[in-house]
Parts: C-alpha cells; sequence; structure tokens
C-alpha cells in the first residue's frame, strides 16, 4: 500500500488539504446547495452527513467536477481546481466512489482497477504502436498493483471475475480499489456502507481507517449517522442542500437542528 | 501472483504471433486458390471491408461511440486521393497519405458532436454527417463531376524493387495481396493500441463515461482519437476502392453504405477486433454465394442477419468461444474463474 500511496503526502495535521467557499448550485428551480463552505484537514475523515434529497450526493459531484457550480470556488492543496473538469481533478489527487455504484461492468475487477492506474502511466507514445520493454514493465506493474489493491479490499479470489457478476458488498469494495489506483491524497466515498450487511460495514470502517493512518485523507458522505459517528473526526450535517451544523460527532448528536432534521421538524 | 498472470502473457504473445503467421499464410495462399477473376475481385472487395469494419469497430466497439458516418469517411478517402492523382499529377502513394490524413480529420471534425452528444443523439448526427458527405459527392460536379463519376482511375504504380521483377497491380493476385497487407497492417496497429493504456482508457469511457473521468480520463481527448484513427483506416479502404474499381461514382458512399459496415461489426462481434473480420467476410461472401438462387438471395441475407442479432447477440466471436469452451472443457474453469 505504501508504495500506492505516496509517501511524501502527510501534512502537518493542522493543515488544510480541501476548502470550498459559497458552492451553490441549482437545477431547474431546485436549489440542490445552497452556499456551502466546508474545510478539510489533511489526514482527517471528513463526514457530510444529512437527510435523504439534502444535497450531499450534488455537494460531491461539485467537490469532484462532474458538476459546475453556479457560484463557488473549491480550493484543493492550496490549488484553485473551480474552472478544471473532473478528469483534471483526479489528476491532482481527487479520487471518489458513487452512491449508484458506477463500475466497468463487462470488465474483470482486475481491469477495473487497471483503467485507475491511467494517469500514471509513463512509456513512450511510440510504445502504444509497438509495445517494448517499457510498456510491458508498465503493464506488468499496474497488474500486480492492481491485486495488491484488491487483496487490500479482500477481493483477492474475485480477480477474473466481470464486476457485473460479482455481490453487491464487493461492487462496493472494488469501487474503492479502483479509486485507490488513481493514488490520491482526498479519497471521497458516497454512502460506502448502503446496502451492506453488518460485517461488510465493520470490514470497511476497518479499510477506511487503515487507510487514514497511511496517511489518505477521506471525505465520506453516509445519511446513517451511527457509522459516522464511529470513523469521522469531523461532520457536517446539511439539509434542503443548506449548511446545518459543523464540528466534532459528539457535538452533532447533541445539536437539536440535527436531531430534528433526522426525526422530522423541530415543532415536535 | 500465480492466478495474476505471470506465465500468461508469454503464451498469449505467442498464440498471436502463430494468428498473426496464419494470416499471412492464408492472404498468400488466397489468390492460388482462387484464380478467376470473379473471385480474386471479390477477396480484394473482402479486404476493403475488413478494413471499413475494424475501423468502425475501434469507435464502436471499443469507444462505445455509435457512428453511423463510416460511408462518409470511405467516400472522402476514395475520392480525395483520385482528385489529388487524376487533376493535380500527385503520385498515388503521396495522395494516399493525404488521403487518409483528410478522411481522420474528417472524422475529427465528426467527433467535435460526439463530445456533446450520446448514443442515438450522436447516430442520428453521425448519419446527417454522411447524408451531407453524400450529397457534396453528388452536386459538386465542378469537382467530382457527381452523378457521371470519374473514370479510367489508373491502378497504385507498379512496385519496382532491385534486383526483382516490377510488381504490377492491374494483375489482381497482387492488387489483393497489397490490399489485404494494408488490411493487416491496419489490424495490427489498432490490435495493438487497443491492447495498451489506450485500449484500456477507450473501454473505461465505452463502459462509463462519468467514472472514466473520476479516474482521470479524458473521455473528449480520447473519442477525437478513436474517431481520427477509425475514419482514417476507413479513409486508406477508400484510396484502394477508387484504384481498384478505377471508376467513382457518389452511389458508392451512400448511407446505405454505413449500415452494411455495421452489420459487419455487429454479426462479428463488436468489442473483438477478430469478429469484425469475419462479420466483414461473410457479408460480403454471403450474398455472393447466395447468386445462384437470384433475387431470393436478399430475403435470405436479411433473415441471416436477423437470426444473428436475435440469438448471438455477441456475434461471431461470441459463438467461437462457445464453441472452443465446449471442444476444450478442461479450460473452461480457467475461462470462468
Amino acid at each position: 500500500m505504501s508504495a500506492v500511496l505516496a509517501a511524501d503526502q502527510p501534512a502537518p495535521a493542522a493543515s488544510l488539504l480541501l476548502r470550498a467557499e459559497g458552492l451553490s448550485k441549482n437545477f431547474g428551480g431546485v436549489r440542490a446547495v445552497r452556499d456551502i463552505s466546508l474545510s478539510v484537514p489533511a489526514g482527517a475523515i471528513f463526514a457530510v452527513i444529512g437527510p435523504n434529497g439534502a444535497g450531499k450526493s450534488t455537494l460531491l459531484n461539485l467537490l469532484s467536477g462532474i458538476f459546475r457550480p453556479d457560484a463557488g470556488t473549491v480550493t484543493f492543496g492550496g490549488v484553485d481546481l473551480t474552472p478544471l473538469p473532473a478528469h483534471r481533478r483526479a489528476r491532482h489527487g481527487i479520487a471518489r466512489t458513487f452512491q449508484k455504484i458506477r463500475l466497468f461492468r463487462h470488465l474483470t475487477a482486475l481491469d477495473n482497477v487497471v483503467a485507475g492506474f491511467h494517469i500514471h502511466c509513463r512509456i513512450p507514445a511510440w510504445q502504444y504502436v509497438v509495445h517494448g520493454a517499457a510498456f510491458r514493465k508498465n503493464h506488468a506493474r499496474c497488474r500486480e498493483e492492481a491485486a495488491r489493491l484488491l487483496a487490500f479490499m479482500g477481493l483477492e479470489r474475485r480477480l477474473h471475475v466481470e464486476a457485473g457478476a460479482l455481490s453487491y458488498g464487493e461492487r462496493r469494495m472494488l469501487e474503492i480499489a479502483r479509486a485507490l489506483a488513481t493514488a490520491p491524497r482526498l479519497l471521497m466515498v458516497d454512502e460506502p456502507a448502503a446496502g451492506l450487511n453488518a460485517a461488510e460495514v465493520e470490514a470497511l470502517l476497518e479499510r477506511l481507517q487503515m487507510l487514514r493512518r497511511q496517511g489518505l485523507t477521506i471525505l465520506i458522505v453516509e445519511h446513517n449517522m451511527d457509522l459516522v459517528m464511529t470513523v469521522a473526526d469531523r461532520v457536517l450535517v446539511i439539509d434542503y442542500g443548506q449548511h446545518l451544523f459543523e464540528g466534532p460527532p459528539a457535538a452533532v448528536q447533541a445539536h437539536p437542528g440535527v436531531i430534528a432534521a433526522y426525526l422530522g421538524g423541530a415543532a415536535q | 501472483m500465480s492466478s495474476l498472470d505471470a506465465a500468461q502473457p508469454a503464451r498469449v504473445l505467442v498464440t498471436r504471433r502463430l494468428a498473426f503467421l496464419a494470416a499471412v499464410v492464408a492472404i498468400a495462399l488466397l489468390p492460388l486458390v482462387f484464380t478467376d477473376t470473379y473471385w480474386r475481385t471479390n477477396l480484394i472487395v473482402c479486404a476493403i471491408n475488413v478494413m471499413l469494419a475494424i475501423g468502425l469497430d475501434f469507435v464502436l466497439g471499443y469507444a462505445g461511440q455509435l457512428n453511423l458516418g463510416q460511408s462518409a469517411f470511405y467516400g472522402l478517402g476514395a475520392y480525395a486521393s483520385t482528385l489529388l492523382i487524376m487533376r493535380l499529377g500527385v503520385p498515388f502513394w503521396i495522395a494516399f497519405a493525404a488521403a487518409v490524413a483528410f478522411a481522420g480529420a474528417a472524422g475529427i471534425v465528426l467527433s467535435l458532436f460526439a463530445m456533446r452528444l450520446r448514443g442515438h443523439y450522436l447516430a442520428v448526427a453521425s448519419l446527417g454527417f454522411a447524408v451531407i458527405t453524400y450529397q457534396v459527392l453528388l452536386n459538386w460536379i465542378s469537382l467530382t463531376q457527381g452523378p457521371l463519376g470519374i473514370y479510367a482511375i489508373p491502378p497504385p504504380p507498379a512496385l519496382a524493387l532491385p534486383g526483382l521483377p516490377a510488381i504490377g497491380f492491374r494483375n489482381l493476385a497482387n492488387l489483393f495481396y497489397l490490399v489485404a497487407g494494408c488490411a493487416l497492417l491496419s489490424y495490427a496497429l489498432l490490435d495493438q493500441l487497443i491492447r495498451s493504456p489506450i485500449g484500456e482508457a477507450l473501454t473505461a469511457i465505452r463502459e462509463d463515461e462519468v467514472s472514466a473521468a473520476a479516474l482521470g480520463i479524458n473521455g473528449a481527448a480520447w473519442k477525437v482519437f478513436a474517431f481520427g484513427v477509425g475514419s482514417a483506416v476507413a479513409g486508406a479502404a477508400g484510396c484502394f476502392y477508387a484504384a481498384f474499381v478505377g471508376t467513382l461514382v457518389p452511389d458508392a458512399f451512400f448511407i446505405t453504405e454505413s449500415f452494411t459496415i455495421l452489420a459487419m461489426v455487429v454479426v462479428g462481434g463488436m468489442g473483438t477486433l477478430i469478429g469484425p473480420v469475419w462479420g466483414a467476410i461473410l457479408l460480403t461472401l454471403l450474398p455472393e454465394v447466395l447468386r445462384g438462387i437470384g433475387d431470393l438471395r436478399l430475403v435470405v441475407y436479411g433473415a441471416a442477419l436477423t437470426l444473428v442479432v436475435l440469438f448471438m447477440p455477441g456475434g461471431i466471436a461470441q459463438a467461437a468461444r462457445l464453441v472452443l469452451a465446449r471442444l476444450r472443457p478442461e479450460r473452461q474453469p480457467e475461462l470462468l474463474r
């Protein structure tokens, strides 16, 4: 793993890795995200929670560049990423998974992860046509590292199975392995525990914590509060696309506005 | 590691080299087996269609872009090379290179639509491109002579290798060697690209463009690349078509040609490179073989197409895999693993 996650990444704990300011996104008349700001410290597990339809996934799409914000900025490691499309942001070290799993369904688990090494491929252009030593070395290295990432996510026996044939839980793990192949500085996971059984959730949390110990910063979007409370260092709560509260997990549970949002209105 | 592919690449490489050698031998022998003009003509048409089909498969089967403009690139290659040769007196091989580049550039222009359009919408846009190209070829009479056509196009100039008698291309066997050799070269080129990280990027875009982008893959740039390569190969096929037939009329590049090429790719099995080769050969020869039954042949041809799509959606390539798995049951666990 240490070879995959570059060793020079862990910054001083206090420094910010990702910073978003005043992000807004409208879909027609629906204001999906309204003026949301957040600061993710390097090396932290940062959670975004909120009820269904609160705008969590939209926020993630704004951060990863799948959507362009109507207003606001995204800064990553001191670089302004706001004008960059998703594929350029990935090259800066942002990787993500999707709430509705988006694997390459007809490719094997191994080939899914190998595709994640695309941006780290360094071979002379002519070797794409005439495969030489550098090509073969790159090919072998990508496959070995992909197999290692799959083993880390518990899929070592499923390397040659088509992604579409994997169980739901295995697909979630494969999506994370594929995201890790890009050697990110920030991993954003969108509801990674949705549809998993208790044992799978346990295994997932263990791995996320292991990745964090290796210096990876993680942004996790969830609507399952219990799960977030056990792993997150810091929690942002949003509701109706708006910032509701940000703070450590313990404070979130005590916050009346959060309880209201989850249980259905302060008036009751 | 044992389950990865420590030993496999060597075996795959040997298999591929043997297959390549077999193709060379087959190309060398075919004109010796079929000595009459009729069958040698069919062989050359097969080789041209193979180029068109694998060029389309690169765009459709790998990058996943439903491109119905292949007939346009074919026609642009044919007219570009012919006009350069006949009007400006450009030597054949320079005209060939220029026509390939021109068809490739036209493909890149169409790919600009592919960046904004997907699936059916791209199909309609590319079909529109094919219609427009056909109309231009038909109506720009001062340049193309429209429906009157261009006649007496010379074959490629004889190849004079030192110490050997000149190889003339009025001889159909030699012309077949030239066209089939180019088809084989195009195949090898596309095959190498597909087995490189470029192929991985294209496949990722085909499977899911959004997650490809999340992995840092620039979908727009790779679509431009795929269209450029696929249409350049079609342009090369067009050059050979003009030099082989000797006359050029726009009707050869009517939009139905796009659908014929599409059928070759689908029947062969898109997303494999070898499938469209067999698809092109089958769909070129089937109407000829069926000539004995007169007009009924079109009915049989249409029925055969429908049956393939209905019962063998993966095409010939899928059928071959199924047959191989049954013939060699001992390898099945490995395939299914």
